[in-house]
């Protein structure tokens, strides 16, 4: 092959899939001012294409909760808990919060050993000790001989006084979610101390923030629900899994990616927007001293430095995952077998194999080279900062322009959507223009075929979106002054506008597969790389 | 000074431990602050520590009982558990403090790690590695060690 076309060509007919709509961006090769008339020969066509990717759309695989829903589920879970194994609201709800508020995992646990899980969880259904009959006992905490009514005990029985549960349930409560385990005083004893102890002791302020953390718990702990990350926003996202892409929209409009948690950022993949957010902080010795210093945890990934201890690593409250420093395994699968515990086998093995030496010399690699750095950085913030303006404008054009319009071309609002949707479709291709920065910041060097392809399409898509968005805010703007009988030029203009917003769309979404499949089909052309341009 | 609304509990900690002290284990109030103790605890024998007197100190911060006190070693000590500054990697002096713990549990505690090492949970790397790969040597540098550091002279 000779040519890039007959590659891109070549490359059409063996996947349907990634047809790209090459005849279109082809006629417009001489600019993104020009629109010559045969332009639109293609939108009655791709009226078809548009319809079979409405088609292709997956269903939505998860739910945005807001408080007052997963209140619900919360108390719904409790009572399915409380009613089915015949035990107190209380105790369903220590039940829940033990097993990951997994009601299924609650009754396969309960039912196939009930005295097994009373103990681990610490619901005991009789006393450990019997109190003596005596006027005054002393409370295992101050020492004091305190008068028998003011003494109290969890469901185990062991004795302290009124105001030492008082410190010891406050000291709890403030020191995090752990409370929502707390157990006996006794370090020998397991019992839990239950919410109606806590009801009894703390104060209405503590209580408060007793009843957050177990409403937290609800979404923190169980493994389908995570809170939106959008600053102030209030709702969870319960997400189920399938469906192969992780992006969520919450009701509050924030899209972010439910596995990582970042802004959502298809086509790329977690571990590149990680790398990519942890190169931009702008604080970069910042960034040194937490690549030299730390080790993120290898189920929640954040960042952990290890300033003193042993090499048995407990994740901070929601997480609390237990993993080897020295190799990030999980605690469970370490022992003597493994090497014992201070040096660890699997550690030792993967670094003679070079596992880990490799990886830190390609961490290396990609802290050199600023200037390639920065030409990565700079597009993929202006198209950032594009992306911003544009979600204004469309604030703008829902709350002012629109309804002027509306009077002016006499035509009702609901006829007006398909400006907004264009808005729409411009502010979601700057995001997935902005993150096919990173994705080519990463794509390595030597693999040239691939680069000039994923070049070729990224070029295509920006001058493509160019057009999209040169027509939804410059040529808009004569229909929004006052003249007369403009409604033939009008009706040409939703016929281009809405062409474009539908071309565009199907050309981004073509390419967020082709990236996603990290442009599988390069590597299928074999080597004919060398030969182009 | 420090010692004003000073709580029944350490008064009544202090009292016992002056009036009935475990077995190797000696625990004084410092006299301008009640709640700092200077501690002694002989090397338990047939321990690579035996023969030797470590001084630790001890104190009960403002929260306790409801947290648990600060302990150090003073004397050097070749430890797998305890590293250069003192420090002891100890559960119940961090998340499994119980405030129905005492000064009296904790310092026998600390005594029970001079008798067993435990370099699988080890705070001081390398005497751990040490530890694991040559016990004999290990021991030996520690016994070395009770006697240049240790030993009362």
């Amino acid at each position: 092959m000779d040519s890039e076309e007959d590659m891109l060509d070549a490359n059409d007919a063996e996947s349907i899939d990634d047809d790209f709509d090459h005849s279109y961006y082809r006629n417009n090769d001489d600019g993104a001012d020009a629109y010559p008339d045969d332009d639109y020969t293609f939108l009655e066509e791709d009226a078809d294409a548009s319809d079979i990717v409405a088609l292709r759309r997956p269903q939505l695989n998860y739910a945005v909760l807001a408080e007052t829903d997963i209140r619900q589920r919360q108390e719904d879970d409790i009572t399915k808990v409380s009613t089915v194994l015949y035990i107190s609201r209380a105790e369903a709800a220590h039940l829940l919060c033990h097993y990951s508020w997994s009601v299924s995992k609650v009754h396969d646990e309960w039912f196939a050993d009930e005295d097994r899980v009373r103990n681990s969880v610490g619901l005991l259904d009789k006393p450990m000790i019997q109190l003596s009959n005596c006027k005054e006992l002393t409370c295992g905490i101050c020492f004091e001989f305190i008068p028998r009514n003011k003494i109290t005990s969890a469901a185990c029985g062991h004795p302290f006084c009124c105001t030492c549960w008082e410190g010891y349930i406050s000291t709890s409560i403030n020191g995090g979610p752990g409370c929502l385990t707390l157990r006996c005083p006794d370090p020998t004893c397991s019992a839990i101390v239950g919410q109606d102890m806590i009801n009894k002791f703390a104060s209405d302020e503590d209580k408060e923030k007793y009843s957050r953390y177990l409403f937290r718990s609800y979404i923190e702990d169980n493994r389908k629900t995570k809170w939106c990350p959008a600053p102030g926003c209030e709702h969870a996202v319960d997400f189920a899994a399938g469906g192969g892409n992780f992006d969520v929209t919450c009701l509050c409009s924030y899209g972010f990616c439910w596995n990582c948690a970042e802004e959502a950022h298809r086509p790329v993949d977690c571990g590149t927007v990680a790398k990519w957010i942890l190169k931009n902080s702008a604080e970069s010795e910042n960034m040194n001293w937490i690549l030299a210093n730390s080790k993120p945890c290898p189920k929640c990934k954040r960042p952990i430095e290890k300033n003193q201890g042993c090499m048995h690593m407990t994740c901070t409250q929601p997480c609390k995952f237990e993993f080897c420093w020295l190799c990030l395994g999980a605690w469970s699968d370490h022992g003597e077998r493994t090497g014992g515990f201070y040096a660890c086998n699997r550690y030792e093995a993967a670094k003679q194999e070079g596992v880990y030496d490799e990886a830190e010399r390609r961490r290396e690699l990609a802290k050199n080279s600023l200037e390639r750095y920065t030409h990565y950085y700079e597009r993929w913030a202006s198209n950032q900062s594009s992306r911003q303006k544009a979600l204004g404008d469309l604030q703008q054009m829902e709350t002012m322009s629109l309804d002027k319009l509306s009077d002016l071309q006499c035509t009702p609002t609901s006829q007006l959507k398909f400006i907004t949707e264009a808005w729409l479709q411009i502010v979601e291709c700057r995001r997935v223009l902005k993150w096919t920065y990173a994705y080519g910041y990463y794509l390595p060097e030597h693999e040239h075929a691939k680069r000039q392809f994923f070049e070729y399409l990224q070029g295509e898509a920006e001058s493509g979106l160019e057009r999209l968005h040169q027509c939804a805010e410059k040529e808009l703007q004569q229909f929004l002054i006052p003249d007369d009988s403009q409604s033939k030029e009008f009706n040409e203009f939703r016929t281009k506008l809405t062409g474009l917003t539908s071309v565009t769309k199907t050309y981004f979404e073509n390419l967020v597969r082709a990236l996603e499949n990290n442009l599988s089909d390069v590597d299928s052309l074999g080597g004919c790389s060398e030969t182009n341009k | 000074m420090a010692n004003s609304n000073l709580p029944r509990r350490i008064i009544k900690e202090t009292q016992r431990l002056l009036s009935e002290p475990a077995p190797g284990i000696s625990a004084s109030p410092s006299e301008d602050n009640m709640r700092y103790f200077n501690v002694m605890i002989l090397g338990p024998t047939q321990s690579p520590y035996e023969g030797g007197v470590f001084k630790l100190e001890l104190f009960l911060p403002e929260e306790y009982p409801m947290a648990a006190p600060k302990v150090r070693f003073l004397t050097k000590i070749y430890h797998p558990n305890i590293d250069k500054l003192g420090r002891i990697c100890l559960d119940i002096l961090k998340d499994k403090w119980s405030p129905a713990l005492q000064i009296r549990t904790v310092l026998l505690s600390i005594q029970a790690l001079l008798s067993a090492p435990n370099p699988d949970d080890p705070l001081s790397e390398n005497i751990a590695k040490h530890w694991k790969t040559n016990e004999a040597e290990a021991v030996e540098t520690a016994k070395e060690w009770t006697r240049l550091y240790a030993s009362g002279a």
